[in-house]
């Protein structure tokens, strides 16, 4: 079940307070990785929610995220919303979608719910690829920003955009917590744990399956519209699996079903990406050589294994006492 | 158009090209994971090194030089790793499975890139089947016939060994129930190693077919894999009829789509398998009843 442990509490505030003073510092560059760290922070903590704690390893995410920020960038564009109202229609509208996926696959298990989300996902990439309405393989330019002018903050600033973003994190991060804690992502863990248990206490479960998949979807879309405020350009690649399949890899990276660590391993992804690919070409290899290792190693991530060794630590000192007591 | 019979045969003979090359792939792929229960998204890495091999050794072998050694390389290569990364993950759940073998696919991209660089490489069609042949009132080339009878001629032999010989028969018992299989004195881990060999041996000879038709680029691996889960997952994961099912359906479906519903072709696909996943979530014909 999710807690907040100190440890998650005490890095979380970390987080914040150093992203936010990074913010506060750097220059252009350095804000332009904030707000793709942010995005990809979001995305995972999205993907962390299913698969994490209710072990529906989705490869949809990335189109859940590329269906958002088309939606966002279609309603601001064509349909004369501004950034806000457009924002809320595309998390509405993929959350939709997502629950629909969810209803569907709920059925499915283990590697099917792993094949029926790819299918999903590609089922959207492709449709988007060759639409008129989307642009096609040419994507969308335009996106707008919110106007946040009327309370003194201009986004197009990529310092004011940057912790925005940051922002939109926490927001993110909180929703996933609150959802966790709720009746919802209790029945969530316990179907990961025993679905039939769950099934005979008169759990609805494939209800519960796709109402964690839709707030997840809904999390996506944030991610989505983030992306496409941040480029002001859409494309759709955004949808393609192997945007899903990176988020699942930074997931792992940073430790699965931690909610914390995620955020961790989107931290360490993207600034390893901008410096790796700064000296070789082919810093893709070495992300796999990685991920290869870290999966054998059976090592639960980054903040995963940090959390591992900290317990440990406590269990000894307890057992200390406990000695010295006797 | 459709009313002309040359139309039909012409697409019917395109569907069976692509369902052949498919079905070499797909069906080590599921025999793999009926057998194993692993999951090798690389497989379509596997097929990517078959063709790049198969197009280097044309330059001095000629093309039979290099659609004999592809398989054999590819099956070395598989070896290897079923040694080092494969066997120890085969009861890690497919979580880790998908994960390491999305590894894979970064670092065989990126390898591919070091050794041939980015450009396509091209290959010439043999100069024996560099033709065109008249069949039912249309020309065809002569090399895409031999895709089709290639596939053909892997599909009765597979046939013929899966259900003939011994050794087909103890694979369909480790399909079945691998530890039932063992404690009947079936040594079990070297079929294991055998099976995925072998498929790994059918997706580099898959490759080093395709490598005339299609150009040789890093990320032919990445474009086939996508096609290839789709077959194996309408078929049934671990039945051989139903990796030829699912093939031809993929081959039809993809084919006459994209010439008779071409605003729709690309979305068609995906919304069979979606369609096949909720009525039938093992696939059309699973390995075990």
């Amino acid at each position: 079940m999710f807690t907040h442990t100190p440890l998650r509490l005490t890095t979380l505030a970390l987080l914040a307070a150093g992203s936010l003073s990074y913010a506060y510092a750097a220059g252009f560059f350095g804000l332009e990785i904030l707000a793709e760290i942010a995005t990809l922070a979001i995305l995972v903590i999205a993907l962390d929610l299913v698969a994490g704690f209710g072990g529906m390893v989705s490869l949809c995410h990335g189109a859940l995220l590329g269906v958002g920020a088309y939606v966002f960038t279609v309603a601001a564009n064509d349909a004369g919303l501004t950034a806000l109202p457009a924002m809320v229609l595309a998390v509405v509208l993929s959350s939709a979608l997502a629950f629909a996926i969810g209803a569907v696959c709920a059925r499915s298990t283990g590697i099917y719910f792993i094949m029926a989300t790819l299918a999903f996902g590609q089922m959207a990439y492709s449709y988007v690829f060759q639409s008129p309405l989307f642009g096609g393989d040419d994507g969308l330019s335009g996106a707008p920003r919110p106007d946040l002018t009327a309370i003194g903050i201009d986004l197009t600033d990529s310092r004011a955009f940057a912790v925005y973003a940051i922002l939109l994190v926490a927001f993110a991060y909180l929703v996933a917590a609150r959802t966790l804690r709720s009746g919802l992502g209790r029945s969530l863990v316990g179907l990961h744990h025993n679905e039939k248990r769950l099934r005979a206490l008169g759990l609805t479960v494939w209800r519960a399956k796709a109402s964690a998949f839709a707030i997840s979807g809904a999390l996506a879309a944030l991610a989505g519209c983030l992306a496409a405020q941040h480029t002001q350009y859409v494309s759709p690649g955004l949808l393609s699996w192997t945007v899903s399949g990176e988020a699942l890899v930074v997931v792992i990276l940073g430790g699965l079903g931690t909610l914390t660590g995620p955020i961790v391993g989107a931290i360490l992804f993207v600034v390893l990406k901008h410096e790796i690919s700064a000296i070789t070409p082919y810093w893709h290899a070495i992300v796999g050589i990685i991920l290869i290792t870290v999966v054998m190693s059976r090592a639960k991530g980054v903040f995963g294994f940090i959390e591992s060794r900290w317990d440990d630590r406590g269990a000894k000192t307890v057992a200390k006492e406990a000695e010295a007591d006797a | 158009m459709t009313a002309d019979l040359g139309f039909w045969v012409l697409q019917t003979l395109n569907a069976l090209q692509l369902s052949m090359l498919l079905f070499l792939l797909s069906v080590g792929l599921t025999v793999i994971f009926g057998l194993m229960h692993f999951v090798n998204l690389a497989h379509g890495s596997l097929y990517a090194f078959g063709a790049y091999v198969a197009a280097t050794l044309a330059g001095t072998f000629g093309y039979w030089g290099g659609l004999l050694v592809a398989p054999l390389a590819v099956a070395a290569l598989g070896a290897v790793l079923y040694l080092t990364l494969i066997r120890s993950q085969r009861r890690a759940g497919p979580m880790a499975q998908v994960l390491i073998t999305f590894g894979l696919i970064f670092v065989a991209v990126d390898a591919t890139r070091l050794v041939w660089g980015d450009l396509p490489i091209g290959i010439a069609v043999p100069a024996i089947l560099d033709s065109q042949i008249a069949l039912l009132g249309v020309e065809y080339p002569a090399y895409r016939l031999f895709i089709i009878a290639l596939g053909l001629c892997v599909l009765a032999a597979l046939t013929l060994i899966l259900t003939r010989t011994q050794i087909g028969a103890m694979i369909r018992a480790g399909v079945d129930n691998d530890q039932m299989a063992a404690c009947l004195g079936i040594n079990v881990e070297r079929m294991f190693f055998l099976v995925f060999v072998v498929g790994c041996a059918l997706a580099g000879l898959a490759g080093a077919v395709a490598a005339p038709v299609l150009s040789v680029t890093p990320d032919m691996g990445l474009q086939i894999l996508i096609p290839t889960l789709i077959v194996i997952v309408i078929g049934g994961l671990g039945s051989l009829k139903g990796a030829v099912a699912g093939s031809l359906i993929f081959g039809f479906v993809q084919t006459f789509g994209a010439v008779l519903l071409p605003t729709l072709s690309s979305v068609l696909i995906y919304a069979l398998l979606a369609a096949v996943l909720v009525t039938r979530p093992q696939g059309l014909l699973p390995a075990k009843g």
